[in-house]
């Protein structure tokens, strides 16, 4: 059932379930102490009216004793109790006289009004009963009565044993054994008191009903209203989930745990999307690379064989198909060696080397490159062994030569310097070009970000991000700082061994 | 026709060049967006191929600054296409637009239609009396037979055609016949209009004296 499985609803059934219990729990101790005190009252107005009762028995003067008469009506010894019918007694019938400013005790024209009988000693005939005694057996229980007061004592002790009641029907009744050996019952109706009690059910029935209903419907609010971050947070996934995502949570409540849970969504999100956006600007970015020279090689094809060209002509244009493919071919390869660094599977190998005569091998490779531009390479190289790929670094100290030269100004120069530090081999590579404005500082590391927007320097736009992307693999840093028409200085810094 | 093309990529701005160059067009280039903005606001072009990503100043710019001040077709030339690309330059006052890689033959025709539309024109046939302009084709016929032009004849006919009833002054002539590298020899002009006129007919062209050409 799917409605069971619905938080809403478990929370809903067991708060209701819980609230049921206690108002159960409640309505019946309610009920039961109301009975009890109901009860109590017509107890105690019996009880007085058992004193009154035995007020009105009237003893006559004892006889004189038999002389084989057994004293204090006992029976025989080793009679007791089942050994024969008990001894007649021979002690006279009391009279009974209810006295005038006591008969309003017992109303004999109210139905409920109390009543009496009264029986001589024990086993005894009837002395009195009142008029309005109900017709029933009371010999049943009465002798049941006696069976148990028999039982356990020989006269019951009324001042400290609680009193017995018994209830029939709609009636209650108690009863007294005398000391003289009378036993007075008194009883009476107690409709009154059952239709109150009724009454008092119903009505607590009612309350707790209405307890109930108001606590199920607040806490379906509360619950409903606890739970309605819930059902924003699972709306706003499902419209991220279809491919919005700049859907953020509205978060109303900070600081109840849901108001967290959906912060901590959102910035999850919002971390989402950045990275979504960043991986589409890097595809865009590509592609767009890769159309340039697509775009070369087309048009230079096309235009070639739009009419017969003579041997130099062509020439021409398979050059430039050549360089437009080289082009393609040194982005594939960048592109490569990044989904690699990012995917890490580019197993760097870890070997120690000096790494000043990498730098010292790598500056005589630029210095053709930078005596065509009349720029000068300076280097101050310390030797500094460190752990690593020697040819990926090779690669990033190429990278950041070539950019020295080629953002250089003609006659410039390009100091190259390599030194230990703190356990650190620190690499400096500073030039004397236009700099890099110091907007676009934080961006140079980035993909395809060129700070000039021209391709006429023939990268890619991806050097320094390899380069970072190396370093880091190694376990280093790579910083930029730059002044503008001063110069641009990158700062590497390998853990040496 | 005279076209400019604003590309910072060398080998393909000497293809395209190249191209439209043989194709009977007069072709200004420009490697940047400063060089291009200056070309553009200074010559009254027929027609701009404008790419977008450019050094010093970009394709956006270029345009927005351009439409300030005049009305010259432009087609657009990216390596991006997405949709929002393609919106904002058509937005902006892009008159087409071409993706990277694309199909020389594709982007001459883009280009015809773009000067024909910015001439009022619906059709690649002008017809003006027993002459026939096929400027799809690029040639013309007299009496349904077809008549031989050079590609700067034809380039003379097909401005003048475009400017039927209109007095094309000399100096427009020279804009849009040469580019910025021919030096403009004023009797060149001369000898092209002679040449049409002797195969299409000495009335075909009218010299309006002191003032330049006219087809009526």
């Amino acid at each position: 059932m799917k409605i069971f499985k619905s938080i809403k609803w478990r929370l809903q059934l067991w708060y209701g379930l819980i609230l049921v219990v206690v108002l159960a729990g409640f309505g019946l101790t309610a009920y039961q102490l109301e009975r009890n005190r109901q009860f109590r009252q017509v107890d105690d107005e019996l009880h007085r009216r058992i004193g009154v009762l035995g007020n009105a028995l009237h003893h006559p003067p004892p006889r004189r004793q038999d002389e084989n008469e057994q004293p204090f009506d006992r029976p025989p010894p080793g009679q007791f109790p089942d050994a024969g019918p008990p001894l007649q007694r021979n002690r006279p019938l009391p009279e009974f006289n209810l006295p005038s400013w006591d008969a309003h005790f017992f109303d004999t024209n109210d139905p409920h009004g109390y009543y009496y009988v009264v029986f001589g000693t024990e086993g005894g005939g009837e002395i009195a009963r009142s008029a309005n005694y109900p017709n029933h057996e009371i010999t049943s229980y009465s002798s049941d009565f006696f069976a148990s007061v028999n039982r356990f004592s020989q006269f019951p002790t009324p001042a400290t044993k609680p009193p017995r009641m018994f209830n029939f029907d709609n009636y209650r009744e108690t009863a007294d054994v005398l000391p003289s050996g009378e036993t007075i019952w008194v009883g009476c109706s107690v409709l009154p008191e059952l239709k109150e009690l009724h009454r008092t059910a119903l009505n607590l029935t009612a309350i707790g009903g209405l307890i109930l209903l108001i606590g199920l419907a607040g806490g379906w609010w509360f619950v409903g209203r606890a739970l309605q971050p819930i059902s924003e947070i699972s709306s706003t996934a499902v419209k991220i989930s279809a491919g919005d995502l700049s859907q953020r949570i509205n978060v109303a409540e900070a600081e109840s745990e849901l108001g967290q849970l959906a912060y901590v969504l959102n910035s999850t999100f919002a971390r989402l999307e950045a990275a979504f956006a960043q991986q589409q600007q890097f595809t865009s970015d590509a592609a767009h690379e890769l159309r340039t020279p697509v775009s070369v090689m087309l048009t230079q094809a096309q235009a070639a064989l739009n009419r017969e060209r003579t041997a130099p002509e062509y020439r021409e244009t398979v050059e430039a198909c050549q360089r437009a493919a080289q082009r393609m071919r040194r982005l594939i390869e960048s592109l490569l060696a990044l989904a690699r660094l990012d995917a890490g599977q580019e197993a760097l190998k870890r070997l120690r080397f000096d790494f000043s005569k990498t730098i010292s091998d790598c500056a005589e490779l630029v210095k053709p490159i930078a005596e065509e531009r009349g720029v000068k390479i300076f280097t101050t190289l310390e030797p500094v062994e460190i752990t690593g790929d020697s040819e990926r670094l090779a690669q990033v100290v190429t990278n950041l030569l070539t950019n020295a030269v080629y953002y250089n100004q003609p006659g410039g120069e390009v100091r190259v310097r390599l030194e230990s530090q703190g356990g650190m081999a620190i690499f400096t590579v500073s030039d004397t070009g236009a700099g890099i404005p110091a907007e676009d500082l934080s961006r140079v590391f980035e993909r395809f970000y060129r700070a000039d927007k021209s391709r006429s320097t023939g990268g890619n736009g991806l050097g320094l991000a390899i380069s970072k992307a190396v370093v880091g693999a190694h376990g280093g840093t790579i910083e930029v700082s730059s002044a503008e028409n001063v110069g641009t200085v990158f700062t590497v810094r390998l853990p040496a061994v | 026709m005279r076209i400019l093309i604003v590309e910072d990529e060398p080998d393909l701005l000497r293809s395209i060049a190249q191209a439209l160059r043989e194709g009977g067009y007069a072709v200004d280039t420009a490697p940047d967006g400063e060089d291009g903005f200056y070309k553009a606001e200074n010559y009254d072009y027929d027609a701009i191929v404008l790419d977008v990503m450019l050094p010093k100043m970009d394709g956006w710019e270029i345009l927005k600054r351009l439409r300030k001040i005049k009305k010259t077709p432009v087609l657009m030339l990216t390596a991006r296409d997405q949709t929002r690309d393609r919106v904002k330059g058509l937005d902006t006052g892009a008159d087409d637009y071409v993706v990277k890689p694309f199909d020389l033959p594709e982007l001459f025709a883009r280009l015809r239609a773009l000067i024909r539309r910015s001439a009022n024109k619906t059709t690649n046939v002008i017809e003006i009396g027993q002459i026939k302009i096929d400027t799809a084709l690029r040639n013309v016929s007299l009496q349904e037979k077809p008549v031989e032009l050079t590609a700067r004849e034809y380039a003379l006919v097909e401005f003048l055609a475009l400017h039927r009833g209109e007095v094309v002054t000399r100096t427009q002539l020279y804009e849009h016949l040469f580019d910025e590298n021919e030096s403009s020899l004023s009797n060149l002009l001369d000898v092209h209009v002679s040449n049409v006129r002797k195969k299409l007919g000495a009335e075909f062209i009218v010299t309006r004296r002191g003032h330049g050409y006219c087809i009526e």
